[in-house]
């Protein structure tokens, strides 16, 4: 058994370094993931947003619907802990 | 307003949501009318959605008037408005059902149980209508934690069979996660429909086919695609039935939705079908899975589990027609989805309502039902006709367009895995036909409860039983209209 | 070969990360370290995330302002990618919130069972 998981985890490691092989460089600014979509949100956040933080612009503005998804993550969390913990007194 | 119906479809069930344990604090029993006003407004803007897109055809909504690929944008085209009306649907109908079960079931916990199931339809909602990668996974989370929470209430090894889904839906979650970073890393962009323009560019590269992998495994894991599919026979026994009923008809066909949505729109169909032998891969684990799920669900004594190796069977089904990669195949797939939701939505219902007559759903249980409870039974020997695939039910349309297509493509252990598991499902429903026909005069049977004097179940169960055991029938007889109005737009261009 | 490395090392390290953090998740018989391993391995995936958006000599994403809301000219590759930061910020909470859910499901595992390793409760469930 100890034998099938560690053949499981050597392979899905072999996976993910094997597709590392084609990736960008570390830190390369001409990477695809710095030039297609960031340029723009850099440089409209002030026009558009008026913040200057880029990561609050993009968090609260541009993709306020996710957070909203988070808030709600932690909602349903608190909650299933009350359902889960809270022992019903007998009355 | 209409045109905002697409994220009302989400925004009402959570805004009701935050708002249901205020009104619980205030008096308990105004918890359930809010959950049905809350489905039943969701319902209405998912139908609304779904007459737009027959009319007007594919909707974009860019939420917050963001642009695309800067915003997050809603897209909702045919295959997306067909399963957001199943999801509400099925919810509104799971709702009306819940009430006299909670109240047996999970007695003083009512308030916090109706917040999570309202969160857990958001978090189903949510996957469904939208277009950005990563807004899936916020929401497939929020599915996921409500999902475990419903599990873990239930009775006697449930927060055993619990923790084991977390574990495994973790991972399949975190496989996803992955999949959408090695797709951001090489091509900037988390919108589904910019990333299709994209990935044809860069098709060989080492890091999209490193993704499509982990897409693939992470969303088996949490369709209990065979062998992945461990964690759901304990988890969807052990529930109470309310969950068992909101969850199995819903989970693993969303992710066979979400499974769909990155195969052919993200990465384009000549990708999936040529570059990699990605269909080949999923005909024969759908075909495997008929086989494993039909030969475990006969071993069964306990008429849930019975249920779930069902369950696991009909997913193998559907990925198998997705395997096969033609046009009939993939119609009968896409109608599979459908029908599946409706079928597994009923039979889980008619669990409940035994287990709330009898308390206990093993298969001894059903003993000389047939006079008990009529209209109950009758509804459950349609669902079980649909099962098995008998005309004029749907189940009998899409395992015959399966059957085409796979005869059509030459994949013949599809073709004998599908009749081998109608036989099959004679023989398990049969027998439980015959144990409610046949009274067990010697006193073998158990009577847990009652006093011995079963009658027939309470209205607001037997509502969306009729419904459902309905909707088959016509779903079954106008199966050609569905067809040609929503499943042709559906079908990718082999 | 040293290009390769010099590269790709921090990918590779996380990879490991990873993996020993999904290794512990399937391999360990108890609950409490399967949690452990749950966490090591989200962690790890933040942490690849948070490498993609790094350029070398870039500072953080924070853009200067003149008077009157007027950006001053931007150099975008001075400035780190800000997306896979906000990303990681909604993963970071879903963490928690996943950590919290399965430490209290433990918690109606031991109450119920007495014990949180996983092949002594199958004993007792068995017998």
């Amino acid at each position: 058994m100890k034998a099938l998981n560690l053949l499981i985890v050597f392979l899905t490691g072999a996976l993910l370094i094997y597709g590392t092989l084609d990736m960008p460089d570390f830190g390369d600014p001409n990477s695809p993931a710095s030039l297609h979509v960031s340029p723009e949100y850099l440089q409209n956040i002030i026009q558009d947003t008026a913040t200057p933080n880029a990561v609050t612009s993009l968090l609260a503005d541009y993709r306020g619907y996710d957070t909203m998804g988070e808030t709600t993550v932690i909602f349903t969390a608190g909650i299933a802990c009350i359902l889960l913990l809270r022992t019903m007194r007998k009355e | 307003m209409k045109e905002h119906a697409p994220v009302l479809i989400v925004v009402f069930p959570i805004m009701f949501a935050f708002i249901t344990p205020l009104l619980g604090w205030i008096r308990k029993s105004l918890c359930y009318p809010w959950v049905i006003l809350a489905l039943s407004l969701s319902t209405i803007c998912s139908l609304i959605t779904l007459e737009e897109v027959m009319t007007g055809g594919v909707i974009h909504y860019y939420l917050g008037s963001w642009l695309p690929p800067w915003g997050i944008e809603y897209v909702v085209d045919h295959l997306n408005a067909m399963m957001l009306v199943i999801v509400s649907g099925a919810a509104l109908l799971v709702a009306i059902y819940s009430r006299r079960s909670i109240e047996a079931e999970l007695p003083g916990k009512m308030v916090y149980f109706y917040t999570i199931f309202l969160l857990q339809t958001t978090g189903f909602l949510g996957i469904v209508v939208t277009g950005d990668m990563f807004n899936l996974y916020v929401f497939l989370e929020i599915a996921s934690l409500a999902g475990y929470t419903l599990i873990a209430i239930g009775e006697d090894g449930a927060p055993l069979a619990s923790f084991r889904y977390i574990i495994m839906g973790t991972v399949g979650a975190c496989f996803y996660l992955l999949g959408v970073g090695y797709l951001y890393m090489v091509t900037g962009s988390l919108n589904m429909a910019d990333l299709a323009t994209i990935i044809p560019l860069i098709s060989d590269s080492k890091v999209v086919l490193t993704a499509f992998a982990f897409f693939m495994a992470g969303i088996a894991i949490k369709m209990a695609l065979f062998p992945l599919h461990v964690w759901l026979p304990d988890a969807y026994t052990r529930a109470p039935s309310t969950s068992s009923a909101l969850i199995a008809p819903l989970m693993t066909k969303i992710s066979v939705y979400v499974m769909i949505r990155i195969f052919f729109t993200v990465f384009n169909p000549s990708f999936t079908v040529d570059v990699l032998p990605a269909t080949d891969i999923l005909l024969w684990l759908g075909t495997i899975a008929i086989f494993g799920g039909a030969i475990m669900a006969l071993a069964q004594t306990d008429f849930k589990r019975m249920l779930c190796y069902i369950v696991v069977a009909e997913v193998g089904y559907m990925v198998g027609g997705i395997g096969v990669a033609n046009s009939i195949a993939m119609q009968g797939a896409v109608l599979h989805l459908l029908n599946d939701a409706v079928m597994t939505l009923g039979l889980f219902i008619v669990a409940g309502i035994v287990t709330y007559q009898m308390k206990g759903h093993l298969l001894s249980d059903f003993n000389a039902l047939f006079r008990k409870m009529p209209l109950t039974m009758v509804t459950f020997v349609v669902v079980a006709l649909s099962v098995i695939g008998v005309p004029p039910t749907c189940g009998f349309f899409s395992k015959w367009y399966l059957l085409q297509g796979g005869i059509m493509a030459g994949a013949w252990g599809f073709v004998v895995a599908l009749l081998l598991s109608s036989l099959i499902n004679i023989i398990l429903f049969f027998r439980i036909f015959e144990l409610g026909y046949v009274f067990q005069s010697d006193g073998s049977h158990h009577d847990h409860g009652h006093g011995g004097f079963i009658h027939e179940a309470p209205a607001s169960m037997l509502l969306p039983s009729v419904v459902v055991a309905l909707g088959i029938l016509a779903i079954g007889i106008y199966n050609q209209v569905i067809i040609n109005n929503i499943i042709t737009y559906v079908i990718p261009k082999f | 070969m040293i290009e390769l490395i010099a590269g790709k090392y921090n990918y590779w390290i996380y990879i490991i990360l990873m993996m020993i953090g999904f290794y512990a998740m399937i391999g360990k018989r108890n609950m409490v370290k399967k949690v452990i391993g749950m966490n090591i391995f989200q962690t790890s995936i933040i942490l690849f995330y948070i490498s993609i958006a790094f350029k070398k000599g870039a500072t953080l994403p924070i853009i200067r302002e003149t008077a009157d809301h007027v950006a001053a000219a931007v150099e975008v590759s001075q400035y780190i990618n800000p997306l896979p930061h906000v990303l990681m910020l909604t993963a970071i909470v879903v963490m928690v919130a996943t950590l919290g859910v399965a430490i209290a499901i433990l918690i109606l595992i031991y109450r119920r069972y007495g014990t949180l390793e996983e092949d002594e409760i199958l004993k007792k469930v068995k017998s």
